[in-house]
């Protein structure tokens, strides 16, 4: 599958085996019966490259990672034609025995992961004070999902795309509470690939492209939670990392015409909003029901359906992002399209938002 | 000067996925054992550390002497789990909750108590639980 998505990668953007010169992979995580597959993958596509051949990986923001090293590598003058490439597939897997790897990442082993906090349950835990610090009622929250589904329907990549309505999301069985079902991600598996190239390389094909025109990162220093009584909902380096590639791109919030959030629950998409000061705090809920993130609303988000709806395969995710992001500027959504759409932000992250990586994408044609 | 053990709750079996004690750690395990949730307290700017931890993040001393944390807190949030994995399957479903003490500590732990939302924000103690193979903290709503 991962060798498919390159060959087709490749073609679209016009360009052939050999001109490819470096090579990011996302890290496939544990389920992956074939370790070293980064190399692994080079030789299964008869790619020899000089600048480099790397696997990265960074929790949640693997797939993030993989694109940014790509960005790097052409920026550094290491390489001018690079392929980023992740492929996850954990559906083999029973969630049981893939629980017994993930509670050791998401907490420190000997004196947090001993009460069995899986993943998701931190976002739970975030949920529960968001509704209690803001009087925030579920079934406002629980509007993401639907909205999320809504885009998701004409997005021919996602994974579900069959109507979804409040009352189901709500009437669903409970996963880590509050958060039910359909609140929480899937188990997904999926690959993509993409070519990052310098820009000469890019208008030698005559096609249109993205550009990439601002980055921006910041790490709070924090394993899931403060050690120290604190907020644990303001999401505080995503408001960093996104002032860093506002900055570096010379625009602002306002002018973004979309926004791709690594949100696996519905909570984290409206902490991420709240955190990138698209809404008030504790107004990110009602905006989306509102409609505020939905597609011809003030701020789309998670046009392509997000994690919950398109699917959330974690190492990545982040690059289905990139995807969704170019796809809307270069004006090739079909059904999603936000009208007009020039510049679009894509979002990170890892741990607990504990780390955002921002990347805003531009329209060149 | 803290003297009075917590109150202990019994569980039949070992600890689902008990933690690893390590020489750095074994204060923390033995003084719970013994009914105190104690931690390292940096002798050189006075910060706890929690989790336990050998050097201050603050300030990368290793300088500590433990000190017995007091037992009241507040509820700041909670979640009831119902996908667990394979070792805490008998557990389900289980509560964790996150617990600021008033000594300034936040922590994560089981909470023994059926809670609900609103209980967010209300005032717990912290409990022992003895299994067969050791201890683990707990909070509970008083
Ligand atoms: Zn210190």
């Amino acid at each position: 599958m991962a060798a498919q998505v390159v060959r087709e990668a490749a073609t679209m953007a016009g360009v052939s085996r050999p001109d490819i010169d470096a090579v990011v992979v996302a890290h496939p995580g544990d389920h992956t019966r074939q370790g070293y597959f980064h190399t692994f993958l080079c030789s299964s596509l008869g790619i020899a490259a000089k600048g480099n051949v790397i696997q990265v990986l960074g929790n949640g923001m693997t797939g993030g990672h993989a694109f940014d090293q790509a960005v790097q590598l052409i920026e550094s003058g290491r390489a001018e034609c690079v392929l980023a490439v992740g492929v996850h597939f954990e559906s083999g897997i029973p969630t049981a025995q893939h629980l017994d790897y993930s509670i050791r990442l998401t907490g420190d082993v000997d004196f947090q992961s001993i009460f069995g906090p899986v993943p998701i349950s931190w976002y739970a835990m975030d949920a529960h004070r968001y509704m209690f610090e803001y009087d925030v009622p579920r079934d406002t929250t629980a509007v993401v999902a639907v909205k999320n589904r809504e885009h998701a329907r004409f997005n021919p990549l996602a994974q579900f795309r069959d109507p979804l309505t409040l009352d189901a999301v709500l009437s669903a069985r409970p996963i880590v509470e509050p958060l039910g079902l359909f609140e929480v991600p899937a188990r997904s598996d999926g690959a993509v690939a993409l070519i990052v190239s310098t820009e000469a390389r890019a208008k030698l094909t005559g096609q249109p492209y993205a550009r990439i025109r601002g980055r921006g990162f910041d790490h709070e220093g924090i394993h899931q939670i403060a050690d120290v009584p604190t907020s644990a909902l303001d999401y505080s380096a995503l408001t960093r990392a996104a002032h860093r590639a506002l900055t570096t791109a010379g625009t602002e919030l306002a002018d973004i015409s979309t926004f791709q959030l690594y949100a696996p629950c519905t909570i984290v998409e409206i902490l991420a909003t709240e955190a990138l000061g698209l809404f008030a705090r504790g107004s990110g809920a009602a905006a989306a029901a509102n409609d505020a993130t939905s597609i011809g609303g003030r701020y789309p988000v998670n046009t392509c359906g997000g994690c919950l709806s398109r699917g959330h395969p974690p190492e990545v995710s982040p690059l289905y992002d990139v995807v969704e992001a170019c796809s809307q500027i270069l004006g090739r959504a079909e059904r999603r399209q936000v009208e007009g759409a020039r510049l679009a932000m894509c979002v990170s992250e890892l741990g607990k938002y504990n780390a955002a990586l921002v990347h805003i994408l531009e329209a060149h044609s | 000067m803290i003297d009075v053990p917590l109150p202990t709750i019994r569980h039949n079996g070992p600890r689902p996925f008990p933690p690893r004690v390590s020489r750095f750690t074994r204060p923390f395990w033995t003084a719970l054992e013994q009914g105190f949730l104690t931690a390292p307290k940096c002798q050189a700017c006075g910060r706890l550390r929690f989790p336990p931890r050998p050097l201050c993040p603050a300030c990368w001393s290793e300088d500590h002497v433990w000190i017995v944390l007091r037992p009241h807190g507040r509820l700041y949030s909670f979640t009831r789990i119902h996908v667990a994995p394979r070792a805490l399957d008998g557990d389900l479903p289980y509560a964790i909750g996150i617990v600021d003490l008033d000594d300034g500590v936040r922590l994560l732990c089981r909470l023994v108590n059926q809670a609900t939302f609103a209980d967010i924000g209300r005032e717990v103690e912290t409990v022992v639980l003895q299994y067969d193979d050791g201890p683990l903290f707990a909070a509970r709503l008083i």
